[in-house]
């Protein structure tokens, strides 16, 4: 943020720095330093000032010393040569007399973010390994791991990791967690620390002296372990036993985790560490600070896929207060809606009534939508509540009800007869798109069930004109074929006039294939359409009566207490993913959508939709030299041959969504290669075709699409690669 | 754990300041923080986590700052929420208000305690006792003698120094319960309840044993003494200081306490108390013209408790105006930045009933907006009270030199979350 005038400051501050009367007077020198340090925070480039403030480090005043070092080290990459200078005097300090000058000096030394610095820390740091001040030792340690990232790619010093490894056994406890967190810097190409026998009952019997942060970070790290016999690991349990209970809840949230990783195969140790641990997760959930009342709720979530009932007699503490964020809010109702059984129902349905008129519309809709998540097992109940706030003639509560009901009726199909009643008696027209297209396909699915439905159905058609929405048109036009299949007396008028407009004077294309198609469908015979339109009614696997399955704990076990659970993403099928492919439970290196392979051919991930755009072009040279910079984060067989159309052909298609072809090998000539690019979701998306030469002569090879992205995003690359498939699939289909 | 950087940004989304911890992370990702934030708001699903590309924004908010932790590994997300609060309970301790203000006064000695509270991503000292014996507010002050390590960043004891002295020995222990509850609007009473916490004062010199005796059912039980009135603590949680182990096996509490104020230990009680201040109210809306809200209030605890500083407050709509109160006890107050009004109640003895009668005006021309409803809430103490009976047996101080100590006990029993919806 340079402002007018910030030249001159900076001047003025460098004369005064520089003034020997300034430099004499201890007080007015530091004030000068302080006002330095200010106008850094406010974001005012004073790196000119680089020369002035390193002289100004050699003082005894350590409050004085720490502002200097500070300054030293935000701008350090900047003036690399000239932050050289400063590191004999941070070399003196590391061997000062009073270990706090030393610690002070070691760390900010190590945080000098700049090339060729590893020459100058690696002596200091050996050095503050063996320091008799502990408080030196800690940063030392740590320093080992910041040396090593600023050279992430040199071999690793193996006196350095043999070392930290024995300074497991330091009497400081923060030593020894510093050592697990530097040499699992370290070592993380290798896998990380390694946790072996003596290591992991040292460090179990340590736990009571460390501090809350690191017990919960070592429960972690012993996540490592496997113990050689159950003897082993039920005296590991009962020793961590106490911390199910600890008064911080990310530490009885990470023993838990412990518990139920080590205890997988014995399914009733884990379930009595759940049962141990509800007070705790209840406790969190209703905890003064409402992230963490948040982290507790999302992982409450976690534990009922496995254990529904845990929680059903404490379904009050998830009643929402009246100033909780919506966040959390949503939550509680997620959760209502899982414990939900015969003895609370009437008690959780009055209350979530209370928040279907709430003024925030997003909750009232889900409080809504949760009442009818309630409905497919206790249908009577909730339908009442349901028609009674259809009276209120609100335009939100009308819509989400109406989408309530649709969803019903099609998971539900028992109540079928009662929600076309209710729908004929008392719903006026939704205002907003999707209350339209529930509606809709009400009356057009049930619509021999509901005798005004062809009046409603007539009122849409003939405002026609000034409908917005395209998907209410489609779902209008659906609707009325449907309808006319089994009231065709009072639907076919209009039916035709729908058709017409559409096709006739309809000006997006969408709507109007979907018309021209249920036209001719029409041409072919009535029969004819019945077959093609008419589907079931409702949800054909049964998922109601079944019942939510129970999950196994393993899951979920892998990315409990991580950041997992909080975010956004639905994450069954990513922690499956993640559960699959790294057994020792690390996830913590895993980005946090499931980053492997197996999670981006899943089809469950269909639904996801990416926007692509080609975006400014791309010249050969720029693409060749992205393409050797960056590296391949995704690569597939798609498993059917290149399309063996003309490359034009390809390559407009490709450009229909959005994809940009480079460069292809012409012709039928093996192997074949096509370079393509794409731009979406703010990343930039390279890619590569290549069918090799087929192994067998008459067999044709499939296809092996290499994607490389700037910056990273799997979930664009997983809508990326579907999007390509689907693409070449079609082409491969056509018979051109 | 691992958080690359820290940020503390104002409620326009200015950094004020900030710390770059790792270096794994550009410090210009936290441009699009506010962003992220300003969208998720108007949508209305603002979330306590937010991702831009591979970096996770984990965020707090403290009256008008924002702090924030960025990372690019999948952390353990609630550590790193413990670890904002710790930051927020540190800098209060600190500057007594954490707020813009404080932050840019203080600024160096922000950046002195961020340096002490985390090192590469890791949370390093962070009890704030012991960072105040060494990062002192009178940076400005030139002292060059006082720059020893304390001995508590190596003591095998973290959370108390060696050498401490007080003339009298003495330690004050505050049995404080909140009650919380929640009343539907038709007078049931959909949950409640009791939040206990016992607070330490210690002023005891030397390195002194203490030894804490409750009434506590399961000692009881273990004892095989059932005499008297016991009871059953759920979700004990307490100071680190403890010795977990002990209390796990014959269920003593005993533990070296942390100088000065300090809180040994909490506990939750789940049984169905009875609303200690009942609220009845009857709140009428005549569109356009005015409201009337009458509220009674009885005290539904022993008659020789008195419950003192009783304050109860009234929700009202935002467009009234022109109040007009009665009441049978006590004084009314409208606060319309607040849109409710207090009616306090200096001393309300047990087994009483008292009445409050206000009536408001409405402008005829009505208010657009939609209100929410917002529940009646209460706040009370009462002293020398527990709801749930705990008591103090006994105290032991123990201490090689041998002197004499007193323990003095207090109680008291206070609201917490105490609401009660109304039906308007």
């Amino acid at each position: 943020m340079p402002y007018f005038g910030s030249e001159e400051t900076v001047k003025e501050l460098k004369r005064a720095l520089s003034n020997p009367h300034v430099q004499a007077d201890r007080l007015r020198y530091k004030n000068y330093i302080t006002k330095v340090i200010r106008y850094m925070t406010q974001g005012l480039d004073v790196s000119a000032l680089f020369m002035d403030m390193v002289k100004a480090s050699a003082t005894v005043d350590i409050v004085q010393k720490k502002l200097v070092y500070l300054y030293m080290c935000t701008y350090a990459s900047d003036k690399p040569d000239l932050a050289l200078l400063a590191i004999n005097t941070l070399r003196k300090d590391c061997a000062d007399p009073n270990p706090m000058v030393r610690g002070l000096a070691l760390r900010n030394m190590c945080n000098f973010r700049m090339p060729g610095m590893p020459e100058y820390i690696e002596q200091p740091i050996v050095a503050g390994l063996r320091d008799k001040a502990s408080y030196v030792r800690r940063v030392a340690v740590l320093g080992c791991a910041k040396m090593h990232s600023l050279q992430p790619n040199t071999d690793i010093d193996g006196s350095i990791v043999n070392e930290l490894y024995a300074l497991l056994r330091d009497p400081d406890p923060v030593v020894v967690v510093n050592c697990l967190r530097a040499l699992e810097e370290i070592l993380k190409d290798e896998g990380g620390v390694v946790i072996n026998k003596p290591i992991a009952h040292h460090l179990l019997n340590r736990m009571k002296d460390l501090d809350s942060w690191a017990q919960s970070e070592v429960l972690t790290f012993l996540l490592r372990y496997r113990p050689r016999s159950d003897d082993e690991l039920f005296d590991i349990l009962s020793l961590l036993d106490a911390f199910l209970q600890s008064a911080h809840a990310h530490v009885a949230v990470a023993t838990l985790r412990l518990f139920l990783h080590l205890a997988s195969a014995h399914p009733a140790v884990q379930a009595d560490a759940l049962l141990r641990t509800s007070a705790p997760l209840l406790a969190t959930c209703g905890a003064a600070s409402r992230e963490l009342r948040f982290a507790g709720l999302c992982h409450v979530q976690q534990v009922m896929r496995s254990q529904p009932g845990l929680f059903a007699t404490h379904y009050k503490r998830f009643f929402c207060g009246y100033s909780e964020p919506s966040y959390i809010k949503f939550r509680k109702m997620e959760i209502l809606v899982e414990l939900v059984n015969d003895e609370n129902v009437a008690l959780v349905l009055e209350e979530l009534r209370s928040y279907c008129t709430d003024v925030s519309p997003e909750l009232a809709q889900a409080a809504i939508a949760a009442i009818g998540r309630i409905a497919r097992t206790y249908s009577e109940k909730c339908l009442d509540i349901l028609t009674g706030l259809l009276a209120l003639k609100q335009d939100h509560i009308t819509s989400a009800v109406t989408q309530t009901f649709r969803d019903l009726v099609w998971f539900c199909p028992q109540s079928t007869a009662a929600v076309c009643q209710t729908v004929e008696a008392c719903v006026d027209n939704p205002q907003d798109s999707e209350g339209k297209q529930a509606l809709l396909w009400l009356l057009g699915e049930h619509g021999e069930q509901i005798s005004s439905a062809p009046y409603v159905m007539e009122g849409y058609i003939d405002g026609l004109k000034t409908e917005l929405s395209s998907a209410v048109k489609m779902e209008l036009l659906s609707a009325s074929v449907k309808m006319f299949l089994c009231r065709p007396a009072e639907t076919q008028d209009m039916l035709g006039r729908l058709l017409h407009y559409c096709i006739e004077e309809e000006s997006d294309m969408c709507v109007r294939d979907r018309a021209l198609l249920y036209y001719r469908l029409l041409q072919r015979g009535v029969e004819e359409t019945r077959k093609v339109v008419t589907g079931p009614k409702s949800d054909p696997s049964m998922s109601v009566l079944t019942g939510r399955q129970e999950e196994p704990i393993s899951l979920w076990a892998s990315t409990f207490n991580t950041l997992g659970p909080l975010s956004g993403w639905d994450l069954c099928l990513q922690t499956a993913v993640i559960s699959a492919s790294e057994p020792s439970g690390s996830a913590e290196n895993e980005l946090l959508p499931g980053s492997t392979d197996v999670a981006l051919s899943s089809p469950n991930d269909t639904q996801e939709e990416i926007s692509l755009s080609l975006g400014p072009p791309l010249s050969h040279e720029t693409f060749e030299k992205m393409w050797l910079d960056l590296e391949i984060l995704h690569r597939q067989t798609l498993g059917f041959p290149r399309p063996k159309t003309a490359s034009d052909t390809l390559q407009a298609a490709l450009q229909l969504v959005k994809i940009q072809t480079l460069a292809f090998t012409p012709g039928d000539a093996v192997p074949w290669k096509a370079y393509l690019y794409t731009r979406g979701t703010g990343t930039l998306i390279l890619a590569e075709l290549l069918q090799e030469v087929p192994e067998a002569p008459d067999s044709e090879g499939s296809l092996v699409v290499s994607v490389k992205q700037h910056p990273k995003n799997q979930q664009t690359i997983r809508g990326f690669v579907l999007i390509l498939k689907s693409v070449l699939q079609t082409l491969n289909v056509d018979p051109l | 754990m691992s958080a690359s950087a820290v940020f503390v940004l104002d409620l326009k989304g200015k950094v004020l300041i900030c710390r770059n911890y790792k270096g794994d992370v550009d410090m210009s990702e936290i441009d699009h923080f506010f962003n992220l934030l300003m969208q998720q708001e108007e949508e209305g699903l603002v979330c306590p986590v937010m991702s831009h590309g591979s970096v996770h924004f984990l965020w707090i908010k403290h009256s008008n700052l924002y702090l924030v932790a960025t990372t690019n590994k999948n952390s353990n997300a609630s550590l790193v929420y413990a670890f904002l609060y710790k930051l927020v309970e540190v800098f209060t301790e600190y500057f007594k208000e954490l707020e813009e203000e404080s932050i840019q006064d203080n600024f160096v000695v922000v950046y002195e305690l961020l340096d002490e509270l985390m090192d590469f991503g890791f949370p390093q000292t962070t009890d704030s006792k012991i960072l105040q014996e060494y990062i002192t507010q009178q940076g400005n002050k030139l002292e060059v003698a006082k720059t020893k390590v304390p001995t508590t960043v190596t003591n095998a004891v973290s959370w108390r120094s060696e050498g401490i002295k007080y003339k009298k020995n003495e330690v004050f222990i505050d049995v404080i319960e909140s009650i919380n509850v929640l009343v539907n609007a038709n007078g049931s009473v959909m949950s409640s309840d009791i939040v206990g916490s016992i607070k330490l004062k210690t002023m005891l010199s030397g390195m002194p044993e203490l030894r804490l005796g409750l009434n506590d059912r399961v000692l009881f039980a273990l004892t095989g003494r059932d005499k008297g009135k016991t009871v059953t603590m759920e979700d004990v949680k307490f100071h680190q200081c403890v010795r977990l182990s002990r209390f796990e096996s014959d269920r003593t509490i005993s533990f070296i306490p942390p100088d000065g104020e300090s809180e040994l230990m909490s506990y939750r009680i789940n049984t169905h108390v009875k609303p200690l201040i009942w609220i009845e109210s009857v709140i009428e809306k005549f569109s356009h013209s005015r409201v009337e809200i009458m509220v009674k209030a009885k005290g539904q605890f022993k008659k020789q408790s008195v419950a003192n500083n009783v304050e109860i407050r009234v929700p009202v709509p935002s467009d009234a105006d022109s109040p007009k109160f009665k009441t049978s006890t006590g004084h009314a107050k409208y606060v319309p930045e607040k849109n409710w009004v207090v009616w306090s109640i200096k001393s309300f003895p047990g087994g009483k009933e008292f009445l409050m009668r206000a009536h408001f005006g409405l402008p005829s021309v009505e208010n657009d907006e939609k209100e929410g409803k917002p529940p009646i809430t209460v706040k009370f103490e009462i002293p020398y009270f527990t709801v749930s009976g705990i008591q103090v047996r006994y105290m032991k101080i123990i201490e090689k030199s041998g002197y004499q100590a007193l323990p003095w006990v207090r109680y008291i029993t206070q609201s917490g979350d105490y609401q009660l919806r109304t039906n308007n």
